[in-house]
């Protein structure tokens, strides 16, 4: 690994996006992995080793966030440093040069407003080479159906935070099979389980966003 | 609670260990209303229903304690209300606040409520007034002061990856969106403690707390609850049912004496985390076991929680986080048996 290419990497693990960013207090008014990227691609680094080596990054802290070692904050800060390099590759994508892994198409689901669970999948996916259709929060089934629906072969991921909400949740991931049997569909969130995600009918249960990359990668393979 | 209950709630804090052992729930709209019988909108907005619901479940589960009691809410849009957020109150689901601010620009010009005239804040104190009178004739006073804290309702302003992040980024306008709101709250609990003088309790209800680390709760959280909780009352009470491993050995610190966790801890290493300083209510699986379990599972899995404590001070008995929706009152039933006869 070049050695551009590893302080992108150390950038993305350590949530450091760019020079005006304070997080973390040790790299303050250093650059981030916004300058980093640019410098590499410049330079000519290939968009794949960055991309690969930013997937790792993302996988570590993904760890130590399983473990308890890293809160959400920090793999907050991970996932926008991640968002940031993406915001470079973008243009190979486009060109095919980097190919999407498939579509996860997510949202929180109707009655519950909480975002910071779905927005993390969102991010980490994202940064493991997923297009992600965001359908934001409070998301009612029907909007689901109709992001299937224009998506073929997509993934669908819900998230809910409150107890109250895991009915509105079970309504959808019913209604989802009851249209589209053969979608994939994973839940997460707070107040979940594997067996209330196996209750509902849910595919798979994701305990954070690392857990659902693994999910999702082995259901692409 | 009767003064019997409160005066029990005070010996168990103090180390006392209670015989039969104690029980407790922590109950509000995600189970009143269905468990009653109503619309979650009618226990919303009729103040008689409401009361019945209430006094029902005191009624009928005498020999437990039901935490904060008679809580007078309107679900997670009662603080929000007050800052302008538009509330949604769907028929028979439950209600939500909308964010104010859009970006982190947005926190200089919001402005520090009063909770006397401001959004649902007036119709909450109205509700426990117009009661009162009722409550006391039940032999039950109102006891404690309730809000969200801090950083969850900086969470309903501003969207929780926004509110996150903005911690990280522009860590200043973060405090002056938590200093803003803790200067609210501290009112809103004043406000409640000067209108019912029963008032020797504080409830507050973060599980934001939860997402956090120790250098970020230390900074954005700590010295807010230590100031909201630096008030003259017996019991200082905090739910967080999100993670709190990082927070409990805080909890002595903050203030807090009585802690209501989710379950993803047990009972004894919160004991341990906190050197049993503070009282744990808590805390078998909710929804899998009290909710979904019939009454064999539920004796079953309290059986085990107790099994698990050689030293009994300072717990009540109870689910982790506050009563889910659909609990039976025969599982409540099993589960206050079960602990009452060990």
């Amino acid at each position: 690994m070049s050695e551009l290419i590893d302080k992108i990497s150390i950038c993305v693990e350590r949530g450091k996006v760019n020079l005006k960013a304070p997080f973390p207090p040790d790299l303050k008014e250093q650059p981030g992995a916004d300058e980093y990227t640019r410098e590499a691609l410049e330079k000519g680094e290939t968009p794949e080793a960055i991309l690969q080596a930013c997937n790792q990054a993302m996988e570590n802290i993904g760890g130590k966030f399983s473990r308890n070692e890293v809160f959400v904050p920090e793999l907050l800060m991970a996932a926008k440093a991640m968002n940031v390099v993406m915001e470079h590759l973008k243009p190979y994508f486009k060109s095919g040069n980097i190919k999407s892994k498939g579509v996860l198409v997510l949202g929180t689901v109707a009655g519950d407003l909480h975002d910071i669970g779905k927005n993390l999948v969102s991010m980490v996916i994202e940064g493991n080479g997923w297009k992600v259709e965001d359908l934001g929060s409070d998301v009612k089934t029907e909007k689901f159906l109709k992001a299937i629906e224009n998506c073929p072969g997509c993934i669908v991921g819900l998230s809910a935070l409150l107890t109250t909400t895991m009915g509105n949740m079970a309504k959808t991931v019913v209604e989802i099979k009851k249209q589209y049997p053969d979608i994939k569909i994973i839940v997460g969130g707070a107040p979940l389980s594997a067996r209330a995600a196996e209750e509902m009918g849910a595919d798979a249960y994701a305990a954070d966003p690392q857990e659902a990359v693994k999910y999702l990668n082995s259901w692409a393979s | 609670m009767t003064d019997k209950q409160w005066t029990d709630l005070n010996k168990i804090i103090k180390g006392e260990i209670l015989d039969p052992l104690p029980t407790g729930f922590v109950i509000d709209c995600p189970w009143l209303p269905n468990w009653y019988g109503i619309k979650i909108l009618d226990y919303f907005s009729s103040d008689q229903l409401w009361l019945k619901a209430n006094l029902k479940a005191l009624n009928d589960f005498p020999d437990t304690l039901f935490l904060p009691g008679f809580w007078s809410e309107y679900g997670m849009c009662t603080e929000p209300s007050a800052f302008g957020a538009k509330c949604s109150f769907p028929e028979n689901e439950f209600p939500h606040a909308h964010r104010v601010i859009r970006s982190a620009d947005d926190i200089d010009e919001l402005e520090v409520p009063d909770p006397s005239i401001h959004g649902l804040l007036p119709m909450v104190l109205n509700r426990l007034k117009l009661a009162e009178a009722k409550i006391k004739d039940a032999g039950h006073q109102i006891r404690f002061a309730v809000a969200r804290g801090p950083l969850n309702i900086a969470s309903y302003l501003m969207g929780s990856t926004e509110f996150l992040t903005t911690m990280m980024m522009q860590p200043d306008k973060a405090h002056e969106l938590i200093k803003k709101i803790t200067a609210f709250l501290s009112s809103w609990i004043d406000l409640q403690m000067q209108s019912f003088p029963s008032i020797d309790g504080i409830f507050l209800l973060d599980d934001i707390i939860g997402f956090m680390g120790a250098p970020e709760f230390t900074e954005f959280g700590l010295p807010y609850f230590k100031e909201l909780y630096d008030k003259k009352v017996s019991v200082k009470f905090l739910h967080n049912d999100a993670h709190c491993k990082v927070s409990a050995p805080f909890l002595p610190e903050m203030g807090v004496n009585l802690f209501n966790p989710g379950f993803d801890i047990t009972v004894k290493e919160l004991k341990e985390l906190t050197e049993n300083k503070v009282t744990i209510l808590g805390n078998i699986p909710p929804r899998d076991v009290l909710a979904a379990a019939n009454e064999e599972g539920v004796k079953a899995e309290t059986k085990k929680l107790l099994a698990s404590l050689s030293d009994k001070s300072r717990v009540i008995f109870s689910c982790g986080g506050g009563m889910p929706p659909g609990v039976s009152s025969e599982n409540i039933k099993a589960f206050i048996n079960t602990v009452q006869k060990s």
